[in-house]
């Protein structure tokens, strides 16, 4: 009787929901019809594509297809982990992305608050113009450029050489790689970071900077206490982000800048089963590696998720 | 929302490529449909004689060209580089409309983005989609050709050869040393081969500049110790900043000319006894490692030479920055000759012999290649449709008038014949505006499925000439190991997955070693780690492959 009771109420809860959400389709018809469009974007190309990362399991025939290779159970796992490349790769992936995070991450913020200072509009947006330009060149001619700068008749040689110093080919040394990758990265992308924080000044009230004048605080007092404050949540809303990518370098520009001598400085995950799965066709073996960096990926964003909604009550969900 | 950032960068770079595959089908397939437009207006009239003669066809075993079909197939083929200045697709060609006109098919040509074949050619097996024919290296899909068929990638073409390909089938019958080359450790034939003439077996060796050599009163370096003297007089005496360069990449490497000496190589190879050896396991090797750390910390070799690339290489030997390399016969001495003397006339350059211990010793290897080129020949897919017209069009260029075609383009406009001789016309040799190789490259095809005519030479240069005869001189013959010999698939398997370890590992140590990042007392344990890593199982995979491909 009590079971049947249950029961029959479970249905009518669970039933309602669908009842529900079946009128508000009718409802706002237009508006499910916009969503649709976004839906199956993801539908298609994020979640269709998931189904294939079972290759990771499988020794995988590209005749027979996904569904008709055969099992292998976790055999390229073994075979990655117990690998002699296995902690050379987590440890680069690891390494880049904490030097980004750590040099690369504030340097926005850092350029945001002196061009706050500038007054001069013109200079202020010349200066805004030139930061942003890398970020529209295709990686390919900005490694080619870096690859330029940094040859031993490169720019930077010829400073290194006028002060007295020794020419080097900056990409041949192993202990270089990190310093050129991440350098380059913040030179890429300073500009273009500057313009969330750009936009985040502009919402700071005026009559704060007043009230700081009246207390008697100069440009530094009115800096620290009315600016950098007003910067805050936007920038630990993007620390939040970026630390959810932290195991995620792109191999496009490891694989442009690095060369045999630098690998066991510059080789990372991607590029790792880029020349595994692409280059040398074992596609299994490679989908294994990128799902055990996917996996790691998760885990670093549910956990600063975690961290982040103890720490100050705000987090991505 | 982040957790599957890294995948789906490698999905999306998968997407794009995908997108430019299918949206380049399309642009084929729409061309071709316009083409078939023309081609439309003939056809009623042709297809009611086509069958019949189709049909004596079979009977007589003899294929009149051009073949009366309305059928159509994709060939998927990397494009010659030096085409894509004027098309990005063969059938656009001068030679690509010619071979359409002489065999009656026009055929939809996909060509891979220029540099990246290799990994599309990857993404095209993983899509399994297939075009109907593949020219591409079937020797280095894993588990070789013979695993190519049992996955059900390409077909066996013993029976179609049979049936329609007398051309090919005449010449593997007067040809036995080839027809062993293109069939597997079964006896299945699996492409349509490049044959290469006998000019074209020996195409790449070490070079130097000779007007430096003349103007340092210098001989032609035979031995180490020459190649030592020669190299150090370049440095101090022409300035020059990298001597020896070379192209890590690629295996066209600078360390391929030196080993020889040695009696070892960089890779594989077979020794005095016949049996397979792999170079880095052999003493000899640690002495070539000390020759090299030795001449780069005396700055001889490139000391940039890990990342030397294409454009770099040309840039050091035009600009007097190196003296001496190890390249390319048309693509490196042709080109350099040709462009270097234009800024400098005194500029020229020599071949020297693979260099040798003690003089008036042979080489004991170097570059040699074998009658069959797999990298250039072509294999049916099971995707194909119209086998008859696929494999007769493929025939095609075994044929005496075909051979003409793909040696030489049309007769009358790229060639003419001189007592017999096909000779190149002025337009493709001294062209004013465009070099001989990329006119070449628009009326014949460069490296295809079809035999090299023996009488063509694309040499520009009598030092060319001189260069093969010189790097000829060498005992690879025995001691190269085919590129076409056949693990089983098991082994092939144990074979990729230890060997592109090993590959990483060499390569990194070589350059370590070399550079001296890496004292050379570590060798033993260096070639402990190659034997940790499973080489001696790789050899002896090696070893019955070859074995077997002896006893084919």
């Amino acid at each position: 009787m009590a079971q049947l009771k249950l029961g029959r109420s479970k249905v009518t809860h669970v039933g309602r929901l669908p009842l529900n959400i079946a009128k508000d389709i009718v409802k706002n018809k237009y508006l499910y019809m916009m969503l649709t469009p976004v839906l199956l974007y993801f539908i298609i190309f994020h979640y269709i594509p998931m189904y294939g990362s079972i290759i990771a399991f499988k020794d995988f025939n590209p005749r027979l297809g996904i569904g008709g290779s055969a099992w292998v159970g976790l055999e390229h796992f073994k075979d990655f982990f117990g690998g002699m490349y296995f902690w050379r790769v987590f440890k680069n992936t690891l390494m880049i992305s904490l030097y980004d995070l750590i040099f690369g991450f504030p340097a926005p913020l850092i350029l945001a608050l002196l061009l706050n200072e500038v007054k001069n509009a013109l200079f202020k947006r010349s200066i805004q113009t030139i930061t942003y330009l890398p970020h529209f060149i295709s990686l390919v001619i900005i490694c080619g450029m870096i690859k330029d700068f940094t040859s031993s008749d490169g720019v930077i040689n010829d400073i290194i050489a006028f002060f007295g110093g020794e020419r080097v080919t900056m990409l041949l040394e192993p202990s270089f790689f990190r310093t050129i990758f991440v350098s380059s990265n913040i030179w890429q992308h300073i500009g273009w970071g500057t313009i969330i924080y750009l936009a985040a000044l502009s919402a700071i009230d005026l009559e704060q900077y007043e009230a700081c004048k009246i207390d008697g605080g100069g440009r530094w007092k009115q800096m620290l206490h009315v600016t950098l404050p007003g910067l805050l949540p936007v920038f630990f809303i993007l620390l939040i982000l970026d630390i959810g990518r932290i195991m995620s370098v792109g191999f496009e520009k490891v694989i442009l800048l690095y060369n045999p001598t630098t690998y066991v400085t510059a080789d990372v995950i991607s590029s790792y089963v880029y020349r595994i799965g692409l280059q040398d066709f074992q596609f299994s073996f490679s989908s294994a590696v990128g799902l055990f960096n996917s996996v790691i990926n998760f885990a670093l964003v549910i956990g600063s998720n975690w961290i982040s909604r103890k720490l100050n009550n705000t987090g991505l969900w | 929302m982040a957790k599957n950032r890294n995948g789906k960068t490698r999905k999306r770079l998968q997407l794009t490529l995908g997108i430019v595959m299918v949206l380049s089908l399309l642009i084929t397939a729409c061309s071709s449909n316009g083409g078939s437009g023309n081609k439309d207006k003939t056809e009623p009239a042709q297809s009611a004689v086509g069958d019949g003669v189709s049909k004596g066809n079979e009977g007589s075993g003899k294929t009149v060209y051009p073949l009366d079909t309305k059928d159509t197939f994709s060939y998927w083929a990397p494009i010659n580089g030096n085409l894509i200045t004027f098309t990005t697709n063969l059938a656009e060609a001068p030679i690509g409309k010619a071979i359409a006109e002489a065999t009656g098919v026009k055929v939809n040509y996909i060509h891979p983005t220029d540099g990246q074949a290799e990994e599309q050619f990857n993404l095209l097996l993983a899509s399994s989609k297939l075009p109907d024919v593949l020219e591409y290296d079937w020797s280095i899909y894993p588990g070789g050709p013979e695993k190519a068929i049992s996955d059900g990638v390409i077909i066996p073409l013993n029976d179609l050869i049979d049936q329609y390909a007398p051309n090919l089938k005449k010449m593997l019958e007067a040809n036995p040393e080839l027809d062993k080359m293109v069939k597997t450790d079964s006896g299945q034939y699996y492409v349509f081969p490049m044959v290469r003439n006998t000019e074209g077996l020996v195409f790449r060796g070490p070079m130097l500049r000779k007007d430096w050599l003349d103007e340092l009163g210098l001989q032609l370096p035979v031995t180490i110790d020459d190649w030592h003297k020669v190299l150090t007089a370049f440095k101090e005496k022409k300035g020059a900043v990298a001597p020896l360069t070379a192209l890590y990449a690629n295996k066209m490497n600078l360390q391929d000319a030196f080993f020889g000496a040695y009696k070892t190589s960089h890779g594989f190879y077979i020794d005095d006894q016949g049996k397979v050896k792999y170079g880095p396991l052999d003493p000899q090797y640690k002495d070539v490692m000390t020759l090299f750390r030795q001449w780069y910390s005396e700055g001889l070799i490139d000391k940039d030479f890990p990342i030397v690339e294409r454009n770099t290489l040309d840039k050091r030997l035009l600009n007097g920055e190196s003296g001496a390399t190890v390249f390319l016969l048309g693509g490196g001495m042709g080109k350099w000759l040709e462009s270097g003397k234009a800024q400098n006339p005194a500029f020229d350059l020599v071949a020297a012999p693979y260099p040798v211990l003690k003089a008036g010793e042979k080489p004991f290897t170097g570059q040699l290649d074998f009658k069959y080129n797999p990298k250039a020949s072509a294999a049916v897919t099971t995707s194909a449709k119209d086998l008859e017209t696929i494999v007769k069009w493929l025939d095609f260029a075994f044929s005496e008038q075909g051979t003409m075609v793909y040696n030489f383009g049309v007769e009358g406009e790229s060639y003419t014949m001189d007592n017999g001789v096909p000779k190149f016309t002025d337009m493709i040799v001294k062209n004013d505006k465009y070099t001989s190789q990329q006119m070449l490259a628009q009326y014949t095809v460069p490296n295809g499925p079809f035999p090299m005519h023996e009488q063509k030479t694309t040499n520009t240069f009598p030092q060319q000439d001189e260069a093969v005869q010189v790097w000829s001189e060498t005992d690879a013959a025995k001691h190269v190991l085919p590129a076409f010999i056949t693990p089983t698939v098991d082994e092939s398997k144990k074979v990729a997955r230890t060997m592109t370890a090993i590959n990483t590992y060499l390569e990194e140590m070589f350059i370590k070693f070399v550079m001296g990042n890496e004292p050379l007392d570590k060798f033993d344990s260096f070639v402990k780690q190659l034997e940790d890593m499973g080489i001696r199982e790789v050899i002896d995979i090696y070893q019955g492959a070859l074995d077997r491909y002896n006893n084919r």
